[in-house]
């Protein structure tokens, strides 16, 4: 359970769109949360590319392609995963675990998110 | 240094200059008889390839500055006892002999049938009269890959072959692109055979393949080699032909090694910007590109030390494989590898042999 002097008030739950993000600042980070289908997700507004706003970005499904069999074309679908891509030159990262699409090793830090009596608060981790 | 006289060396891309006259004894008809027709035994070789495929143009000797023995292409038929005279002259143990003719095969894009019929006469005229595993004489089976129905004919033709150890891909002008999926089967069935895919760029049409308008061969030497390579490396890996047939080796021949870094690097910033875009891809391109194997030659040794040193690094000696590209005229001595500075002499061992015989097999 997190600790309740680690938590960052966000806001009332209910002021929350689907796809809007607020930014807070956790300890020295700047941080967005964002929800996502109901669900809430927290995460460093900065891209390890080169800085950029990444909670600023669209949040959609990721795009996977499936092997179908020689000669077949690759199938396409989106998938239930929701990634966030950064609004400057795309890179995108699952929403809920900040692992870019691309490259596992690639990863913006994620915090964990408590709605307490319809409150949404950041766990800073401390 | 180890000396490489007393090692094995495998040539992974030696040129068996075949003439039109011997080959077309094998071509099916009416193929066989078309050619028997047109004289061409009286134009020796240089003619009959501007006749048949597409040429580039250009030198190659150097405007009569490259004087070596056999450098020129023959005004005779290729005698099969110059393969083993040149293997004698590099000190080469094994080398795998790819067609010269068929370099100019990616210029034709007429739907007529020349390709598949040229590379099933020259399958049984190497066997026959060329190849011979006993003297380290082994072929690769040039693919006529716009057809890919022949393309798995030749496959089965030549299976249990032990003179033919791999699939030649000529890529200079292949269009689509080779991770097409048109040619998954011939991937399917070279990962079913062990057979590794040798992609081969071709001179073919050079002068006007990067661009038009090119005035000397020193400008499309240069970049015809390495702008074929480098589209097929892109077309293959982002297709993803390596994780939809995870056995299957390949290789690519013919353009050094300094490029890939570039390449690489290059590609896998793209990828970090739209990896949905190749969506078969698990992780980076270039952790799949330096999995394949190169040929060497031309090796860049004019490079800076410390960017050959970076290059192998990156590619990882346990991927390069010794190639001469003898006889042609910009060819490769295993001296070349052997005097690097940077390798330790396992690694020396490796590219110019130990590489090659795990690879292919032999
Ligand atoms: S700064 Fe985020 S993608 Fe470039």
């Amino acid at each position: 359970m997190s600790d309740a002097e680690n938590l960052v008030e966000v806001g009332p739950a209910s002021e929350f769109e689907d796809g809007d993000a607020e930014i807070v600042q956790v300890g020295r980070a700047e941080v967005g949360v964002i929800r996502a289908e109901g669900e809430f997700y927290a995460i460093r507004n900065q891209c390890p590319h080169d800085g950029g706003p990444v909670c600023k970005g669209n949040v959609q499904k990721e795009l996977v392609g499936e092997f179908k069999g020689t000669g077949k074309r690759v199938d396409q679908q989106y998938s239930d995963t929701d990634i966030i891509s950064c609004p400057w030159h795309g890179w995108s990262f699952e929403l809920e675990t900040g692992i870019h699409i691309g490259d596992d090793r690639i990863r913006v830090p994620t915090y964990d998110v408590v709605v307490d009596d319809g409150i949404v608060y950041v766990d800073s981790g401390d | 240094m180890i000396d490489a006289e007393a090692e094995t060396v495998v040539d992974c891309d030696w040129h068996y200059q075949d003439s039109f006259k011997e080959v077309a004894e094998y071509m099916p008809e009416p193929w066989h008889t078309k050619y028997k027709n047109s004289f061409w035994e009286d134009s020796g070789v240089t003619q009959a390839l501007s006749s048949f495929f597409p040429t580039s143009t250009g030198d190659r000797q150097n405007y009569g500055k490259v004087l070596r023995e056999h450098s020129n292409y023959p005004e005779e038929p290729e005698d099969p006892e110059r393969v083993t005279e040149g293997m004698d002259f590099l000190d080469i143990d094994v080398s795998l002999q790819i067609s010269h003719l068929i370099l100019a095969m990616g210029g034709v894009t007429a739907d007529d049938e020349r390709v598949q019929a040229f590379t099933k006469g020259y399958i049984e005229y190497m066997l026959e009269e060329v190849l011979d595993p006993d003297e380290g004489v082994y072929g690769l089976a040039p693919m006529p890959y716009g057809d890919v129905e022949a393309s798995l004919d030749i496959l089965e033709r030549v299976e249990d072959e032990e003179a033919y150890v791999g699939a030649c891909f000529v890529t200079a002008g292949a269009s689509p692109p080779l991770g097409n999926r048109k040619y998954d089967p011939i991937y399917e069935r070279c990962e079913e055979m062990d057979f590794p895919v040798v992609y081969h760029t071709g001179g073919s049409g050079l002068d006007e393949y990067v661009r038009a308008g090119y005035q000397e061969m020193i400008e499309t030497h240069t970049l015809g080699f390495l702008e074929s390579n480098m589209s097929q490396i892109v077309s293959v890996a982002c297709q993803g032909v390596p994780e939809k047939y995870p056995d299957l080796d390949i290789v690519f021949m013919e353009s050094g090694v300094t490029y890939i870094p570039g390449l690489v690097s290059r590609l896998d910033e793209e990828y970090l910007k739209r990896p949905e875009e190749a969506p078969l891809l698990d992780t980076r391109p270039s952790e799949y590109i330096t999995d394949f194997y190169f040929g060497t030659q031309p090796l860049e040794v004019s490079a800076r030390n410390d960017l050959l040193e970076l290059c192998f690094d990156m590619i990882g000696t346990d991927r390069l494989l010794y190639a001469s590209d003898y006889p042609h005229w910009d060819f490769d001595s295993p001296s070349i590898i052997n005097e690097l500075p940077m390798l330790d002499d396992d690694e020396r061992r490796a590219i110019l042999g130990g590489n090659a015989l795990e690879v292919f097999e032999i």
